[in-house]
């Protein structure tokens, strides 16, 4: 009822209009703004922090403003609503489209609701926007602070976090009419056949760059899956001896890695808890993502703070990181995190990845990126087709008879930088100038 | 200077197969002063794990590990080069010159509360990446000796024809988003001379701004070389109330490494020269 009352009212015309404009990288008027933030308010007020989302389903990191490779995005990973995204925040700042960007997937948003997910990224934050260019940005394309302000209102309603759950485990071939979402660094989470396909990399055309297959072993219920099962019951009754259950995979010697990486990495319900930046000490469950009050601005610390800046090292344990603020979270923690959540696997961005995907622990977390040739600079230098790539990830459900590693079955599509001359950016030649 | 380790460097830059298409590197002889750049996107994850083993720090989050610049005399054996791994190997890797964002405080206070027993700092090390690089000597140059004698600057500031420039950024650093760390170098040729400026900038917000700045000048026809070193560091706030009492747009000038080396008062000069023997 909501949905519907909200749309009728403002998609028939002005959102198919508002969309098509910003498709075309052209602002729409203020008092357009200002609606839209409100309905997109209003819709957003009615999610969780956590909002649950079905596979399949395109995973997309950072935007930052890069608007032409939003759209690049777009058309290789299939347009909304024929595909299903999510996208982890970071829309704005650093890029020159930002205003573009955001308000496109705004739109989006209002006029299929269930086809893409917004949730909240450490740039969608007043302090942030001011010093990284979202602000500038709004003064010069509007000049008046009016629509930075109601952007900064949505900001605060952005969810926390997302958790697709389980299609079923593996992916099905290429080939098929799955529908494989490839966007720098995104994912799609699609239904498994019975398949052994465990990871797939797909470049902009769609051709297999790389794919790996599970190992096949032979005792489907075999001691390390079967072990697994169990320990999660158990832990969801809260017996959470940090560091005995989820250690306990994976027989030494075996193909579940040294540090049982094994088993713990996935389980069986292929559940993938998307957030921006990563975990927090003060957040073992995710159902205690949902109580959090997330409608303010991105506060400097505790966990919603956490949720939104921490990042994965290699290290044990939580660690300070050395800048005197934030954490450092290890392996063992996103073992435990995802055996004790029923997890398979944690996605997240935040931090730039040349590949346009990484994953790490035994591909129990794995972080996407999605703004190639990053600031304009960081790619596609010289040779013209090698940009940072942004990866989507999709994924499935362990396979139910897998073994050594129960990663989700995903998907990445791995995109490079819109052509240049869509882009109207400075050229790549710097201008000589008497630098003194 | 690490000698050994820049010759290392310098040869790695060019090795096969590190990216996809390797552009043939930017090239001028003037005199028999050769320069060359090359630019190339950031490294993939292996190459960066490579140099995270060899650093024994976590490389910024940019790095360009396959740019360079590179001045050499033909007939001497003596050159410069500027790399990345060079650069960020003269970082301060104990953590004793660590500095702390704007937040810090606050944030520490917070968490004792509520998370006893998470071990402090894992790897500390200078995560604004500053360095004091001056640039990798080769091996068998004629070494630099102390020099009064600065940078003709007048004669730099003459229109005269730019036969070759470029603008290698070598690392960035966004400082997880409190701030920025950047180090580039710029080059540019003329018929006469060359000017190289090689930059490390860093604005911590709230913090601190921080401009290292080596100056290679060559006259090609003396065959003079003159590097200078300059340090320069003030507090956030300081240049913020200077700005205020400016018409200057603030945020802007505290983006712009050049408007605000004209403001930070400089910590530490050094000019050395020396001139190349013609040994062919």
């Amino acid at each position: 009822m909501r949905k519907n009352g909200l749309t009728d009212r403002f998609f028939p015309g002005v959102t198919c209009r508002a969309i098509a404009q910003l498709r075309a990288c052209r602002l729409i008027p203020e008092a357009q703004v200002r609606e839209l933030c409100h309905k997109a308010r209003e819709l957003l007020i009615e999610e969780g922090n956590v909002v649950s989302v079905d596979a399949p389903v395109t995973i997309c990191g950072d935007i930052h403003g890069q608007f032409h490779d939003l759209m690049e995005l777009f058309r290789v990973g299939g347009d909304v609503p024929d595909t299903n995204y999510l996208f982890m925040g970071d829309f704005v700042d650093r890029g020159f489209y930002s205003l573009e960007s955001f308000l496109l997937l705004l739109c989006l948003k209002v006029r299929y609701p269930d086809r893409i997910t917004l949730i909240r990224g450490n740039h969608e934050s007043r302090q942030i926007t001011t010093v990284y260019g979202f602000y500038d940005e709004c003064i010069r394309k509007y000049g008046s602070a009016n629509v930075w302000r109601y952007c900064c209102e949505v900001f605060d309603y952005l969810a926390l976090g997302a958790l697709v759950l389980g299609a079923s485990s593996a992916l099905e071939p290429t080939s098929g009419t799955t529908t494989t979402t490839t966007t720098t660094t995104m994912a799609t989470t699609t239904m498994i056949d019975d398949s052994e396909l465990e990871i797939e990399v797909l470049n902009s055309k769609g051709d297999v760059t790389m794919s790996s297959h599970r190992p096949r072993r032979q005792h489907p219920s075999s001691d390390a899956s079967t072990d697994s099962r169990n320990n999660n019951n158990n832990n969801n009754n809260n017996n959470n001896n940090i560091g005995a259950a989820p250690y306990r995979s994976g027989v030494p010697g075996t193909g579940a890695s040294g540090d049982g990486g094994g088993s713990i990495g996935g389980s069986r319900t292929g559940a993938v808890l998307c957030v921006h930046g990563g975990l927090s000490p003060l957040i073992d469950t995710v159902d205690k993502i949902r109580l959090i009050d997330r409608k303010q601005e991105v506060p400097h610390e505790g966990a919603m703070c956490d949720l939104l800046w921490s990042d994965p090292d290699e290290i044990e344990g939580w660690g300070l990181s050395p800048r005197g603020a934030g954490f450092l979270f290890g392996g063992d923690i996103v073992k435990h995190f995802n055996y004790k959540n029923d997890l398979s696997l944690i996605a997240r961005a935040h931090q730039l990845v040349m590949e346009g995907y990484k994953e790490m622990f035994d591909s129990g977390i794995v972080t996407v990126w999605s703004a190639p040739n990053y600031c304009y600079r960081c790619g596609n230098v010289a040779a013209g087709d090698y940009a940072r790539s942004n990866g989507i990830l999709g994924s499935n459900d362990p396979a139910a008879d897998s073994s050594a590693v129960l990663s989700p079955g995903r998907r990445y599509r791995v995109f490079e930088a819109a052509a240049q001359d869509t882009r109207g950016m400075p050229a790549k030649k710097p201008v000589a100038d008497y630098f003194l | 200077m690490a000698l050994s380790q820049s010759a290392t460097a310098i040869s790695t830059m060019n090795r096969p197969g590190v990216s996809p298409a390797v552009p043939k590197p930017n090239s001028i002889t003037i005199n028999g002063f050769r320069i060359t750049t090359q630019k190339l996107p950031i490294l993939k994850a292996n190459p960066i794990e490579e140099m995270t083993k060899k650093l024994g720090i976590t490389p910024p989050e940019m790095i360009f590990g396959d740019n360079y610049v590179k001045i050499e005399y033909e007939k001497g054996g003596w050159g410069i080069a500027f790399s990345a791994f060079d650069a960020l190997d003269r970082v301060d890797k104990t953590g004793e010159s660590m500095l702390k964002v704007a937040y810090s405080k606050e944030w520490q206070k917070s968490r004792e509360k509520t998370h006893d027993g998470i071990k402090e700092v894992v790897k500390p090390f200078d995560w604004s990446y500053t360095t004091d690089y001056q640039g990798t000597l080769h091996p068998a140059a004629q070494p630099f000796t102390p020099s009064e004698k600065p940078i003709p600057v007048e004669l730099l500031k003459r229109p005269d024809p730019i036969l070759f420039f470029d603008d290698v950024i070598l690392y960035e650093d966004e400082l997880a988003d409190n701030g920025i760390a950047m180090f580039s170098c710029k080059v540019r040729a003329m018929p006469g001379r060359l000017l190289l400026l090689a930059r490390f900038f860093m604005r911590l917000d709230n913090v601190l701004f921080r401009i290292r700045d080596t100056r290679v000048y060559i006259d090609f026809q003396t065959r003079e070389v003159i590097r200078e070193y300059q340090s320069q560091e003030c507090d956030y706030e300081k240049v913020r109330q200077t700005l205020v009492g400016t018409r200057d747009d603030a945020p802007a000038v505290m983006r712009d490494p050049n408007r605000l080396s004209t403001i930070l008062p400089v910590v530490e000069k050094r000019l050395e020269s020396v001139t190349l023997g013609d040994q062919s």
